[in-house]
């Protein structure tokens, strides 16, 4: 018999199936009820949220503003007239020592020297002093005391003077110290009334001494805590571009693509990092499966 | 879109066929076979027309299964075996088929028998076949074919 009479018979050999089958399957069909068309499977998902993904992505890439501690220099009317610079938030309440830290590009010597005496200007305008003053070629380091009340005008207004290629802003809580000191005081005080209730005896007067001046001592320290930290301590640096260094002109048109693209890198990177081991996970879980399911139908 | 129902009328003897080649009994198939539909009821929302027919859908649901079946017949034997041999009682694959060919049907592996259930039996293409399989339809190929050949030397030995 060849395998072509074998393959004849097989073909002609029908399985019809029982009328009990028939009228169990058709049974449980008629429990079938029309269940609404998912509107969302997870293939429409998937082919709406991706593109809406990569266009969210795209557009935090694109329209993500450039970090002002980037050093990358900005020359122009815009960088000018528009300065980014930290939000100083103030506590008016609490006592907080306030340390700010600007650095600035100008164009030139000239720009910086003319930079130099308007920052003096500002802080003396806003009631504020110049603690020193360091100006060579090329470079001038400021340190500037601005009334904290005054200290995010001052800000504002010294980052006209160039354009910002950093900023650092350091707050100090000092009420804490300050409510610590007062309660300790308020111990000593009443230490020293106890002390003073009593017979005053050498030794007893030599412990209101040392209450006393421990109690002047905290008193002077928290004073000049709140004087030091009525101005806040603005230090500037200006400086002109080194020379030699390539002056950029903001960025290109390709700019925000090659940003994408780094990002796009690393997104890859990532996936590629979790996404192999997992893929060969699942390989491996395949082919494991599928060689007991062959050995299952083969035995 | 056709309902469940019109597929269930339609693809039931080719589900039940299948099933009674691959496991070899036909009171087995019949219970497989009605599980394969309440499984396919549960179901029928995933199903979609567009990645596959309803027969090919219901097979690979009725091969899914099939397998749970033999898993659990496998564990069963193996603990039966223990206690007292097994006796094992056969019907019929088809009421039309030689007995030379059914006992060379029954010869070959429930793997063997499921590509020839597919292939010749439900006359689905070797892509067709594969997807349900799990395999490429090359594999296919060469499983239909060794299964063939093996029938054929399996008669030619009876003759």
């Amino acid at each position: 018999m060849s395998q072509r009479d074998v393959l004849a018979e097989l073909r002609h050999a029908r399985v019809s199936a029982p009328p009990e089958l028939r009228e169990r399957v058709r049974l449980v069909a008629l429990a079938e009820k029309t269940p609404p068309r998912k509107i969302f499977t997870w293939r429409r998902s998937a082919a709406l949220l991706v593109p809406v993904a990569a266009a969210i992505a795209a557009a935090v890439v694109l329209t993500r503003p450039t970090h002002p501690q980037a050093l990358q220099v900005q020359h122009g009317e815009a960088a000018i007239t528009a300065p980014k610079t930290f939000a100083l938030p103030t506590t008016p309440k609490r006592v907080e020592r306030y340390g700010a830290t600007l650095s600035l590009r100008v164009h030139d010597q000239t720009d910086l020297s003319d930079s130099v005496k308007q920052a003096l200007r500002i802080a003396t305008s806003l009631g504020g002093y110049a603690s020193s003053t360091h100006v060579s070629t090329g470079s001038a380091q400021l340190v500037l005391k601005v009334p904290r009340t005054k200290v995010v005008l001052a800000f504002a207004q010294l980052a006209k003077l160039g354009t910002i290629v950093g900023e650092r802003v350091d707050i100090l809580d000092q009420q804490v110290t300050i409510n610590n000191n007062l309660r300790t005081m308020a111990r000593l005080q009443r230490q020293l009334k106890a002390l003073r209730a009593q017979p005053q005896t050498t030794a007893v007067k030599r412990e209101i001494a040392q209450l006393t001046a421990r109690i002047e001592s905290l008193q002077r320290a928290n004073a000049n805590t709140i004087r030091a930290d009525r101005y806040a301590t603005v230090s500037l640096n200006v400086s002109t571009p080194p020379k030699g260094a390539p002056t950029h002109h903001g960025h290109g048109p390709l700019h925000g693509i090659g940003v994408a693209f780094t990002w796009i890198g690393i997104g890859l990177l990532y996936a590629l990092a979790f996404g192999v081991p997992l893929a060969l996970i699942w390989l491996v879980a395949r082919a494991v499966r599928k060689k007991r399911i062959d050995a299952l139908l083969n035995s | 879109m056709s309902t469940f129902a019109q597929a269930a009328e339609d693809h039931l003897d080719d589900v039940y066929g299948y099933l009674a080649w691959f496991t070899g009994d036909r009171a087995v198939a019949e219970d497989l076979a009605a599980e394969t539909f309440e499984r396919a009821l549960r179901l029928w929302h995933r199903f979609d027309p567009e990645r596959g027919s309803a027969r090919t859908w219901l097979c690979q649901l009725a091969r899914t299964v099939a397998l749970d079946h033999f898993r659990s017949e496998k564990r069963r034997l193996r603990r039966e075996q223990l206690a007292a041999p097994h006796e094992r009682t056969y019907s019929q694959f088809a009421d039309s088929l030689t007995p030379e060919l059914e006992s060379a049907l029954r010869a070959l592996t429930a793997g063997e028998r499921e590509v020839v259930a597919l292939r010749v039996l439900l006359d689905l293409d070797a892509s067709t076949a594969a997807r349900v399989l799990g395999i490429s339809p090359t594999n296919c190929t060469t499983r239909l074919n060794r299964a063939l050949h093996k029938l054929e030397e399996a008669l030619n030995v009876a003759a």
